[in-house]
């Protein structure tokens, strides 16, 4: 229960910093750390367990069917880095106190809060899918905290974040890859399984990818360009993430999968020598920069390497010697992040060429980095040394030889040189020499550290001091923490950590590192400066913008092969397509005479009579040049195709079909007045290859149908739903009962499709300003006069008939008064009998949709029928009525849109009849919506105000504004004052792109 | 076998007006390939049987294939929601040219 509670307590402070932050502002870290010290006090009962030998779990079922657990266990390893991950987090969050701007910073302990949960997941995780999302959420916090740092941090957080997601799939990769083979997503039982003994192909590429991932998160070489770039985020983000948590999670992840690869050959050299080359050039750019941060980046990019080599070595007293490490590490690298912040915020710089000499000015503040740089170069009696000198002996004692070990102990040595020369670079250049003292006014005063900053930037640091000389009170955390990395039959590991080992090989070459260093310290007014340069003319964010805009490229160029604006290419390679397809295919099975016989009674008269016409109407519209005689060609085929469809036994589609032909026609109609009266010049590559084109694709689609149906016999599902659909549904018009029960969900889908189709219509017209979607007859290339009829003087009747619409459109207004009640009693009766005779919400929604056409026909003049936002709001509640009955069902039969029966004064009812409700809304608002917006033909209003006032309600004018231009970028055309917009300054939804 | 070759000949028209320039045209194209496949799947139910599907009231005997006209019902619907989607477009500018791009006033990166 322990470690529950550690993880609820770290959960909670993530919910706490709303309210915290809201409160207290920057001050907010003091009771977040004082939450992160609580969760490490509710730990503690569980490390005493561990101290003690045990191992202490918890699990409770997170997903059951998959057999998953949210399964935690603390072994030494965990103990360490949860010590860790929440004693170093809340030193440095109560250094924030003082570090950060006053304000909420909201963002700041909110990340660093989710950073520390799932840090604390990561290294207590015992299920194989919990460490791989926590590893994820602590990459993202990462990627969170560095992009929060504004314009600076922006490049370099999508750099990181590419870095640590690449590794995150590799880590996936071989998550996944365990659990297959080992058949448990448990930790521990994995790592123990034989699989590790007995298939040496599979256990090196496993480790292959657990080293992807920790080296992307670790700062590994080649990998390790993310971390100097991390410098954007803020000081306590780099002492807390880039010292002692996030990169450590690498370093954790080798750790943790040790026990089946410690004695792997490629994990044994891919660790040794990458972490070594790591180490070296790590300290070669430490010492080459001029930044104090980038230094610190660059050193810490080096003491990585330092620690995944001699992971790399696998014995227990290296891995003994990598946990100390890392303990030694996380003290005085997160102490000497917060120093430099402690220099950056007395000097307001951290360039060591600019920095006067501090050394007097802030000794406390000198003294302090003094002793976390000796920890770092390992000099005597830090805990830096102690740590060093282990790792060295485990170099030496490598089971790889004579050569293998010395070479690496050299490489070590020789890397260890680096750090000292960088450490000395850090406290000379960066306090005592004053480099930068001649630029540095006599009057401008350093600003006054205020006590927190320096005080929680020491802590860290001056605990390592003591701790050196008692560091056998380590033995025990250390020792546990090996055996976790030990495969569980290994020995249990004893290490005895001292100071002082008498006088060995190790000693004298510390003695010769620091003999060395001083050297360069007493060269140091020249060392320093002459290395101040590049070694290379590239870095590795120009490595990664060079792969990025080549992918880049690549994407493009692959996307122009199937990219036009027109339609025309893509139509052309789909049919010839098809029609390669159809005609290989059914000349296969000609030849090989695999075509089933054809049904019999197939034809009907009927079918030869719609032929006939269907053929005349095509090639009249296919040759037409005038559009109105294009549309009658057009209705012409659609009358026929529906009568097709009756003669086929459809009485349902066909009506439907009628009742959509009748409405498109008049939709069309609407939007021709506004067109050219004629059609525009043929396809770029004439209308002979048009031609061609066509009568392929038409033989094909001819050819498949002939062959592809009328081959067999009633299908089994028919069968089934006209016996079986009646007695279930109790509906005797079986595809209503189909559309609204059995496939309901296809129906609902389609419904929405409606709706969709209303709102793209509004958001598509309110993207295009005004005077571009209806352009004024001087700008409209095609607009034609009407034309001058020569008649008698105005106010004639003559004149009237022809000029003014109203009083044409009177014996129009006089017909609907009788007809639009007939017809909604018809659509109606059309709805309620759905269930049982032809009808149903679709049929009786364009029934009652063509109410709305009539209506609008009869007007004298163009306007909007019924209040402007009622469309969308038809279709929204058609929409959300369809939900509601698909939940009702979901309620009532546990699946959702299964129809609920019942009797009502023994009338049979159904929900299902609600539903079709929805269905009749959604598609009276789409006719609306049509008819509102095509029918704008000028006039007092236009398409775009009628778009706008889909929206908005009722306004004065078209807005002067695309979606996502805000209300002060708009300059005329001000919305009136029923408009939203206006009233609560709420600008339209931003459009994509902007 | 008569409505395999009415396919075809819509078919035809379809393809031929989708690749000429004006949308309005396409749009019509559209409306024909829409009846051809509405077709198709009509004649997928086998067109040998030909009654009205109500089986309590016409008898399940002769009763066409229900399932494709429930499918070809939404297919029509969805059809009118395209052509009505294709129509406000076209309509943008007062041309519809579909080769050239309507005048918007926005400059947008090519």
């Amino acid at each position: 229960m322990s470690l529950l509670w550690t993880l609820v307590i770290s959960a909670v402070t993530v919910l706490a910093t709303f309210p915290l932050t809201r409160f207290l502002g920057r001050h907010a870290g003091w009771p977040i750390a004082a939450l992160y010290l609580a969760a490490a006090a509710a730990f503690w009962p569980a490390a005493a367990q561990v101290m003690a030998g045990d191992t202490p779990t918890w699990s409770m079922p997170w997903v059951p069917t998959l057999g998953l657990d949210l399964s935690l266990r603390a072994d030494g390893l965990g103990t360490v880095f949860t010590f860790i991950a929440l004693v170093i987090g809340a030193i440095v969050l109560a250094y924030s106190t003082a570090y950060l701007k006053p304000g909420r910073n909201l963002t700041f302990y909110f990340y660093m809060a989710m950073f520390t949960v799932s840090m604390v997941g990561l290294v207590l995780a015992d299920d194989l899918i919990l460490l791989f999302l926590c590893w994820e959420l602590t990459s993202l916090a990462s990627f969170f905290l560095i992009a929060r740092s504004g314009y600076a941090g922006e490049a370099a957080s999508m750099r990181t974040l590419l870095i640590t997601f690449l590794g995150g799939l590799g880590l996936l990769a071989a998550v996944t890859a365990i659990i297959v083979r080992t058949g448990t997503t448990t930790l521990s039982e994995a790592l123990a399984h034989e699989v590790w003994d007995t298939s040496p192909g599979f256990t090196a590429a496993v480790a292959l990818l657990v080293i992807l991932a920790a080296f992307t998160k670790s700062a590994q070489f080649p990998f390790h360009v993310w971390l100097p770039d991390a410098m954007a985020a803020a000081t306590p983000v780099s002492a807390y993430l880039h010292a002692a948590a996030v990169v450590k999670a690498g370093i954790f992840l080798l750790m943790r999968f040790s026990p089946a690869f410690h004695d792997v050959p490629v994990w044994n050299v891919l660790l040794i020598t990458t972490g070594l080359v790591t180490c070296g050039i790590g300290g070669w750019f430490a010492l080459q920069k001029t930044d104090l941060k980038k230094l610190m980046a660059y050193s810490t990019v080096s003491q990585l390497g330092l620690i995944v080599a001699t992971i790399g070595v696998g014995t227990e007293y290296a891995l003994a010697a990598a946990i100390l490490h890392v303990i030694a590490h996380a003290l005085f690298k997160s102490g000497l992040f917060m120093m430099v912040g402690v220099v950056d915020h007395a000097t307001g710089t951290r360039d060591v060429r600019r920095m006067p000499v501090l050394s007097s000015a802030m000794p406390m503040a000198f003294w302090v980095t003094v002793l976390g740089c000796a920890s770092m170069a390992g000099v005597p009696p830090m805990l830096g040394f102690v740590s060093k000198e282990s790792i060295l002996t485990s170099m030496l004692d490598s089971p790889f030889g004579v050569v293998a070990s010395w070479a690496a102990f050299l490489g070590v040595a020789l890397t260890a040189i680096l750090t000292f020369a960088y450490c000395a670079k850090i406290v000379f250049n960066g306090f005592y020499d004053g480099r930068g003292q001649a630029k540095w006014p006599e009057d401008r005063p350093l600003h006054t550290t205020p006590w927190a900053l320096g005080t929680f930037a020491a802590i860290p640091i001056v605990v390592g001091l003591p701790l050196a000389f008692v560091v056998g009170i380590l033995d025990t955390p250390v020792g546990r923490a090996t055996a976790a990395m030990l495969p569980a039959d290994a020995e249990e590991p004893h290490p005895h950590l001292a100071l002082w080992h008498g006088v060995n090989l190790e000693l004298i070459t510390s003695l010769a590192i620091i003999a060395v260093g001083v050297m360069v310290i007493l060269r140091r007014r020249f060392f320093f400066p002459a290395r101040e340069h590049d070694t290379f003319s590239f870095d590795g964010a120009d490595v990664i913008r060079v792969i990025n805009d080549t992918a880049a490229d690549i994407g493009k160029a692959l996307g122009a092969l199937a990219r036009a604006d027109n339609p025309t290419r893509h139509v052309a390679v789909q049919f010839v397509a098809l029609a390669a397809l159809v005609l290989g295919g059914v000349g296969v099975l000609v030849a090989r005479d695999e075509l089933l016989p054809v049904q019999e009674g197939l034809v009907s008269p009927v079918d030869a009579v719609v032929l006939v016409i269907i053929a005349g109407a095509v090639v009249v519209l296919g040759r037409a040049s005038s559009r109105l005689a294009a549309v009658v060609a057009l209705s012409t085929i659609g009358a026929a195709v529906t009568v097709q469809i009756f003669a086929l036994g459809a009485p349902d589609v066909g009506m439907t079909q009628l009742l959509v032909e009748a409405l498109t026609v008049l939709m069309i109609m609407l939007v021709l007045q506004r067109l050219p009266q004629t059609f525009g010049r043929g396809p770029r590559w004439g209308n002979k290859a048009a031609l061609v084109l066509a009568v392929v694709g038409g033989l094909s689609a001819g050819v498949a149908t002939w062959a592809l149906t009328g081959r067999r016999d009633r299908s089994e599902i028919a069968i089934w739903y006209l016996t079986e659909g009646p007695v279930e549904t109790s509906g005797d018009n079986v595809v209503n009962t189909i559309l609204v029960e059995f496939r309901a969900l296809d129906t609902f889908g389609e419904l929405t499709v409606l709706g969709m189709a209303a709102a793209a219509m509004v958001a598509i017209l309110s993207t295009v300003r005004d005077r571009y979607l209806d352009p004024p007859p001087e700008a409209d290339r095609n607009y034609v006069a009407p034309p001058e009829v020569p008649l008698q003087a105005e106010g004639s009747t003559a004149y009237r008939a022809i000029a003014e619409a109203w009083g044409n459109a009177v014996p129009m207004q006089i017909m609907v008064r009788v007809t639009a009640p007939l017809l909604a009693i018809i659509s109606t009766i059309l709805f309620l009998r759905g269930h049982n005779s032809p009808g149903g919400g679709f049929i009786a929604a364009l029934v009652g949709s063509s109410i709305v056409a009539l209506i609008y026909l009869a007007t004298s003049r163009d306007r909007v029928v019924g209040p402007p936002r009622l469309p969308l709001r038809l279709v929204a509640v058609g929409v959300l009525i369809a939900i509601g009955t698909g939940i009702w069902g979901m309620l009532g039969h546990a699946s959702f849109l299964e129809p609920l029966h019942g009797y009502v004064f023994d009338i049979h009812v159904s929900t299902s009849m609600v539903f079709d409700l929805g269905v009749y809304l959604a598609v009276l608002g789409l006719v609306m919506e049509a008819f509102n917006l095509l029918g704008a033909t000028g006039g007092r209003e236009g398409t775009r105000e009628r778009a706008d006032e889909s929206v908005e309600g009722e306004i004065s004018g078209p807005m002067d504004t695309s979606r996502g231009e805000r209300y002060a970028e708009t300059r005329r055309g001000i919305p009136g004052r029923r408009s939203t917009y206006l009233q609560q300054d709420r600008p339209p939804r931003p459009g994509g792109g902007q | 076998m008569i409505i395999p070759i009415t396919v075809g000949v819509l078919t035809a028209g379809a393809i031929y007006l989708m690749l000429q320039r004006g949308m309005v045209r396409i749009i019509f194209g559209l409306s024909l390939l829409a009846h051809a496949a509405n077709l198709v799947i009509l004649s997928a139910g086998v067109t040998a049987w030909r009654g009205e599907p109500f089986p309590d009231a016409a008898g399940a005997a002769d009763a066409g294939d229900p399932l494709p006209q429930a499918f070809v019902l939404t297919a029509i619907v969805i059809a009118l929601a395209v052509t009505v989607l294709m129509l406000a477009m076209a309509v943008i500018g007062h041309n519809d040219d579909t080769k050239r791009m309507p005048e918007t006033g926005e400059t947008h990166r090519r």
